[in-house]
């Protein structure tokens, strides 16, 4: 497999405390990866440092080959790692058809795109996240599972190689969640590498190939969901006996 | 698609009068119509920093200001012609904001509008005191070569072509990529970076495009005056005249900081004619009744079809 992301012994520290600390992954091209791990164990600051919101203070990030440590976040975007944040940052006062114009005309190859070539490339977003028929809502009349829609269709419509989501399920329904793994996996046939950062185990145990946790700022274990689900420290950390517990019947509950 | 070829039938008619009005008006009616121009152009090049990325150039006078002695004093010294000596004055301008821009466009909100009146300060002390400018004493442009009546004329239309091109460069951003850089940025900042949007360089870009209009309202306000110093070019009553226009007719919108020009010069020329001594205590407490009532201005009050409901949430929103 082809490495498309490769994390090396990245750190981030704010004042003593470290987020990230001695971080050494790779990210292979094509798969989905779960980022999992208690609150405050440096999920979602991973991920400001791969997009360039925080500079890492040590280590180094390669994507496809190249150092992204110390570039802006836009210059990593147009490189084709595209994200969503926990807290939603939509452009508030602009219909969702033009916060996914906006994506287009700034992403990648965004530049040469005439205003008309952007709007049709628009509306194959939001037809890919189903947002068609409420394209012309302003974003602040929109539910929260929307605006998470929206969220990924931003990043998208920067046409990204890597796409990053953070917490793009906290706060769904269940159908809605159902909904969102569909979009995910969707994506992710088109051939676009995903590492989704998610609490709600059952969708990031379902779509994800390989799940990396994350603990007290430490990459305690990496491997396929059935491994981690397995694994001792991990269950003591963050699943807990019980949900290990509730897997084991229902897996035996499925064989009976 | 209606309202906006609606739209458009009545900019030009208004264009179209405005364009027949100094034929038939009065010497004074031309001289208060170009001074609302000028407003007008003022506040519409404003408006595109403002009202698009939401960031508020107190001290935008400095173009206004730079624009009027560069101009002046390339037609004295060099013995440019008007035109040239106006374009290069604008261009000046620009480039002043894209180098100053730059560091001082990291700053935000207030940080930023009080910086800007630093700057201003600055080039006004500056303007003071080097020979070039001869200082206090200001500088005499040379005359219009026309007769009364035709300068009176050349000055309306000179004018006006600069409001409706600052206008027509607003509308054209709007509608294009600096706009949604521009209000992506407003709404979100590092969202919009998250996006791929170079930030620094959209809002950077955005004022400079602002000071090369602010600068051509000034040169061509160093022709007409035909006299300038310091104090009265470099005067932060001026940015705080055309913000109050912007603020008035709706900051983003294209007409909006027309109206508010016309508006506020309008009403202080019938307050000024009426109210000899009080008239800027009159026309204050009509500006503090506006903003009570439609802080986002004229064209949000349009948009609400002139409801009065509106009106009255507005003030129970401002807890009066």
């Amino acid at each position: 497999m082809e490495v498309l992301l490769s994390i090396k012994n990245v750190s981030k520290y704010f004042g003593g405390l470290a987020a990230n600390k001695d971080l050494s992954f790779d990210i292979e091209k094509g798969e989905i990866i779960g980022l999992i791990g208690p609150n405050g164990s440096g999920k979602t600051t991973l991920i400001n440092v791969i997009t360039g919101n925080y500079a890492a203070d040590q280590g180094s990030i390669r994507f496809k080959g190249h150092e992204i440590v110390g570039l802006k976040p836009y210059t990593i975007n147009r490189l084709g790692i595209a994200r969503t944040y926990q807290v939603v940052q939509p452009f508030v006062g602009m219909s969702v058809r033009e916060n996914v114009v906006a994506g287009v005309l700034f992403g990648r190859d965004g530049k040469g795109r005439k205003m008309k070539a952007a709007w049709e490339k628009a509306d194959e977003v939001l037809e890919l996240c189903h947002m068609q028929e409420k394209k012309n809502e302003m974003v602040e009349n929109l539910t929260i599972a929307d605006v998470k829609r929206l969220e990924i269709a931003k990043a998208m419509a920067t046409d990204p190689d890597l796409l990053l989501l953070d917490e793009g399920m906290a706060g769904l329904n269940p159908k809605e969640i159902d909904d969102a793994l569909e979009l995910i996996t969707q994506i992710n046939k088109m051939g676009i590498t995903l590492l989704v950062v998610e609490h709600v185990m059952k969708a990031v145990m379902s779509i994800s190939q390989r799940v990396v946790v994350l603990h007290q700022g430490l990459l305690m274990a990496i491997g396929t969901p059935e491994t981690i689900v397995r694994d001792e420290q991990v269950i003591k950390a963050y699943l807990g006996e019980k949900y290990t517990l509730r897997q084991k019947n229902q897996g035996e509950a499925k064989r009976l | 698609m209606i309202e906006k070829r609606k739209n458009i039938l009545l900019f030009g008619i208004l264009i179209l009068a405005l364009v027949f009005f100094p034929f038939l008006a009065t010497n004074y009616w031309i001289r208060l119509f170009t001074g609302i121009f000028m407003y007008g152009t003022l506040a519409q090049a404003t408006n595109i920093l403002m009202g698009f990325s939401g960031l508020v150039p107190f001290g935008n006078v400095v173009f206004f200001g730079i624009g009027a002695y560069f101009t002046g004093i390339t037609m004295l010294s060099l013995g440019f012609p008007f035109f040239i000596a106006l374009i290069l004055g604008g261009s000046v301008c620009f480039v002043f904001a894209f180098v100053v821009g730059h560091p001082v466009l990291k700053l935000k909100g207030h940080y930023f509008a009080i910086a800007t009146m630093g700057i201003s300060e600055a080039i006004k002390q500056i303007a003071t005191n080097v020979k070039i400018t001869r200082g206090g004493m200001g500088l005499n442009l040379p005359l219009v070569p026309l007769e009364v009546n035709a300068s009176y004329l050349f000055f309306y239309f000179l004018m006006f072509s600069a409001m409706i091109l600052v206008t027509i460069a607003t509308f054209w951003i709007s509608k294009n990529r600096v706009g949604y850089a521009l209000r992506a940025i407003m709404s979100n900042e590092d969202g919009a970076k998250s996006i791929g949007i170079n930030t620094p360089h959209y809002k950077v870009l955005a004022w400079a495009i602002s000071a090369f209009f602010t600068g051509l309202a000034g040169g061509i306000f160093a022709y007409w005056y035909g006299y300038i110093d310091p104090p009265s070019v470099f005067d932060i009553g001026i940015s705080v005249r055309f913000i109050i226009m912007i603020l008035l007719g709706g900051a983003g919108t294209i007409i909006g900081p027309l109206l508010g020009a016309f508006f506020i010069e309008l009403l202080s020329e019938t307050v000024w004619s009426q109210f000899l001594f009080i008239h800027l205590g009159v026309l204050g407490a009509i500006i503090v009744l506006v903003v009570i009532f439609m802080p986002k201005g004229f064209v949000w009050f349009y948009r609400q079809k002139f409801s009065l409901e509106a009106l009255m949430e507005n003030v129970r929103k401002g807890k009066l």
